[in-house]
């Protein structure tokens, strides 16, 4: 079992840390609702039928879009699927180790998914070739590459970029009742962006966006996921320490109004990506 | 058998019998590593990693008087053509194997007895010679850490498309074509530490193709040469 | 006075033949010496080395280290020296011989997160690196932050008997203690530290250069004028 001691924070630190907190910032400068420099970077794998390179300060993800096809649940016949992994990649922390995902790498993928399924981004109907017999499978798979914090917005921003610009085959039905590939490309039917922010409560302060560090420390987590100025679709709560009332309609506003803000920035990679 | 060769002597993407295709190198890519590079052989995109040295785990599979590498050869599930299962295939564990076994006698084990050196790769896009531009990438990765080396390892196939000898075959080549002949090397130290065949030559085809992908590899080595540079010689090349 | 070589290498480039009474991360194959490393290949009578541009930390006896306490058993501390080995320091080493784990209690010394300046008690190749907290200027960390630098660069961060730190501490009034395993920690104002921390990464950037000094001494001086206003 690869050690998580390097995780140690100094005590000096934190004390560093509780100190910049009392007076609205934090060690790296930022102010307590502020997010680090985000990079988006659609169509890095140009040969997944859709991809989106994340950079949350340090924390680098990386995201992939295969559509397939396959046969539909027996449940749903008319739809299609859409299945989201993750995975954090050996390279990208010391302690980081192959093998199965654990449970809070589960939880990314859960969260990731959750946020997509609910915000209806993707119509599963629409993904549907011939009922009972032929959908479309959609493979989202996130690869977390560096670690700093914050897997679960980076992941998010990623895959909903991916989905974003993603690209598939365009199929047709033939006279007897097979589907063929046209040889078109058409994009994914995408209706919306949702996007989740997430926030540590560290000394009963809220903080957006926590590096490594700050989630080492923090009492609880909560991610807020919202697809539109005033609708707000998954949320999740983490660790072990509680949130107040009072704080969890504090949660609501900056999830909503940072949202916004990141559903633009992810808006205009998407557009310029699909110019090209 | 399809056309992979016009009649000009020019293959699929336009290039010539014996020219790579384009290739880009950067080291030091991977914040938390200790090492780390990326490399682009064509559409393959790689990123190599290396943690350590240190601890050995399980305790059992220490050595007293040397180091283990342990190296991992991986492929995200959107890197290939049809999507891959996460979980590690008999390729990828063979493929592991020979790229440790190629890194191997280039690194000076005996510096770090009781210790593991962790070398990842991670192939996030594949297509055709990922082993040996994995290999490349793990070699800088290595270097980047600080490990003492012996040499670099330098990595480069070549093989057979419609009958004739050709260097750094891509996805449809290989899958197409007639043979594929991966290699690595230790440039200055003049030595094979990874070679693997899959297909047919002839006896003169083989000799073409191994001195082919030899010239390929110390093509290769200069690049790693030129991408250390860039990180650590800034323009003060002495 | 003999000139010195310098010259840029890699692993597995030649650096020199013949015998040398002095060599470090050079490997030999007959009469001919090849470098083992990323670094500046270094020629002077009978000595030959190249200078490492990377690496971790590799414990030497005798190294003043920071260290952050990680975990503890009843006997020892485990300490995390930034190298691939942990340090341990025993509780005998601080309690005395008749150290009793149900009386002495670690965790009222040193706690877990705690920084210390130690220095390397012992160290060989069979056994991790044993720390000791007796000495002037030894032990726990009180204040100050704490910055990560490559170990490669630690001799140009103190520079020719601690100039480099002595030109640093009087521009920016800050103390520094700097370990051989590339942290440092650094105690003052919060100006003292930000302005440190530029010279810390400007050393970072530039160790290779011959003016580095100049670049330094530049760069605090401008800084701490601007802070004037």
């Amino acid at each position: 079992m690869a050690s998580k001691k390097s995780l140690v924070v100094e005590y000096l630190k934190f004390e560093q840390m509780l100190e910049e907190i009392s007076k609205g910032k934090r060690i790296d400068g930022r102010k307590l609702l502020e997010t680090r420099s985000i990079s988006i970077e659609p169509g890095v794998i140009e040969k997944a039928n859709g991809s989106a390179k994340v950079k949350l300060g340090k924390t680098e993800v990386i995201a992939g879009i295969k559509i397939q096809t396959g046969s539909p649940f027996d449940d749903t016949p008319n739809k299609g699927l859409l299945i989201v992994t993750s995975e954090i990649l050996p390279i990208a922390a010391p302690w980081a180790e192959p093998g199965p995902p654990n449970e809070e790498v589960i939880e990314i993928a859960r969260i990731v998914d959750r946020g997509v399924r609910e915000s209806k981004i993707i119509e599963l109907t629409d993904l549907c070739l011939i009922e009972g017999k032929k959908v479309l499978a959609v493979f989202v798979d996130i690869s977390v590459l560096n670690v700093d914090g914050n897997l679960f917005d980076a992941a998010s921003y990623a895959a909903v970029t991916a989905l974003l610009t993603a690209k598939m085959p365009k199929y047709k039905i033939t006279k007897e009742g097979e589907i063929e590939d046209t040889g078109k490309q058409i994009p994914l039917a995408v209706n919306l962006i949702p996007v989740s922010t997430t926030m540590a409560l560290i000394n009963d302060t809220i903080i957006v966006d926590p590096t490594l560090d700050e989630e080492t420390v923090m009492e609880a987590r909560f991610t807020l996921t919202t697809i539109g100025k005033d609708t707000i679709c998954a949320g999740q709560k983490g660790f072990p320490g509680g949130f107040s009332p009072a704080h969890i309609e504090l949660a609501l506003d900056i999830a909503l109004k940072n949202g916004e803000k990141i559903r633009q920035k992810i808006k205009k990679s998407a557009e310029l990506e699909k110019k090209k | 058998m399809s056309e992979l060769l016009s009649s000009k002597g020019r293959r699929l993407d336009g290039r010539k019998l014996d020219e790579l295709r384009p290739i880009k190198m950067e080291v030091g890519v991977i914040d938390n590593a200790t090492g780390s590079s990326y490399i682009e052989f064509g559409r393959n995109k790689i990123i190599a990693a290396v943690y350590g040295p240190k601890d050995v785990h399980p305790k059992h599979m220490t050595k007293t008087e040397s180091a283990i590498i342990k190296c991992r050869y991986h492929m995200t599930p959107f890197s290939t053509g049809t999507r891959k299962n996460p979980a590690p295939s008999r390729r990828e564990t063979e493929i592991s194997k020979i790229i440790r076994e190629a890194l191997e006698p280039a690194i000076v084990l005996t510096d770090y007895p009781r210790t593991a050196i962790h070398v990842y790769i991670e192939v996030l896009q594949s297509d055709g010679g990922s082993r040996c531009a994995g290999v490349t990438a793990a070699s800088l990765a290595l270097a980047d850490a600080g490990i003492n080396m012996r040499d670099l390892t330098a990595g480069c196939a070549a093989g057979k498309i419609n009958g004739k000898v050709a260097l750094d075959l891509d996805e449809v080549e290989d899958m197409e074509g007639d043979a594929d002949l991966p290699m690595a090397i230790l440039p200055n130290l003049e030595k094979v530490t990874l070679l693997q065949l899959d297909g047919n030559f002839s006896r003169k085809e083989f000799i073409a193709a191994f001195k082919l992908a030899k010239e390929g590899c110390m093509k290769v080595y200069e690049m790693q040469r030129n991408a250390l540079k860039d990180k650590y010689f800034g323009n003060k090349e002495a | 006075m003999s000139e010195i070589k310098r010259k840029y290498v890699i692993p597995g480039e030649l650096v020199g033949k013949g015998s040398y009474n002095r060599t470090s991360n050079v490997y030999q194959i007959e009469d001919k010496l090849y470098s083992t490393r990323v670094g500046m290949a270094e020629v002077l009578n009978d000595s030959l080395r190249v200078i490492p541009l990377t690496g971790s930390y590799i414990p030497r006896v005798d190294d003043l280290v920071i260290g952050k306490v990680v975990d503890h058993s009843a006997f020892a501390w485990e300490i995390d020296i930034n190298s691939c080995f942990s340090g341990f320091l025993l509780a005998q080493s601080v309690f005395g011989r008749d150290y009793s784990p149900a009386r002495d209690s670690l965790t009222k010394k040193f706690a877990i997160g705690d920084l210390v300046t130690t220095k390397i008690l012992a160290f060989d190749r069979t056994r991790d690196p044993l720390l000791s907290v007796s000495g002037p200027g030894l032990g726990r960390i009180n204040q100050g932050e704490v910055v990560s630098i490559s170990p490669t660069k630690v001799p140009r961060v103190i520079g020719k008997k601690g100039a480099m730190i002595k030109t640093i501490e009087n521009y920016s009034k800050c103390r520094l203690t700097v370990g051989q395993n590339g942290l440092v920690v650094i105690s003052g104002s919060s100006e003292g530290i930000v302005l440190t921390k530029s010279a810390l990464d400007l050393i970072d950037l530039e160790a290779h250069s011959a003016d580095l000094t100049q670049k330094v001494q530049y760069l605090l001086s401008e800084s701490s004028n601007g802070e004037k206003e």
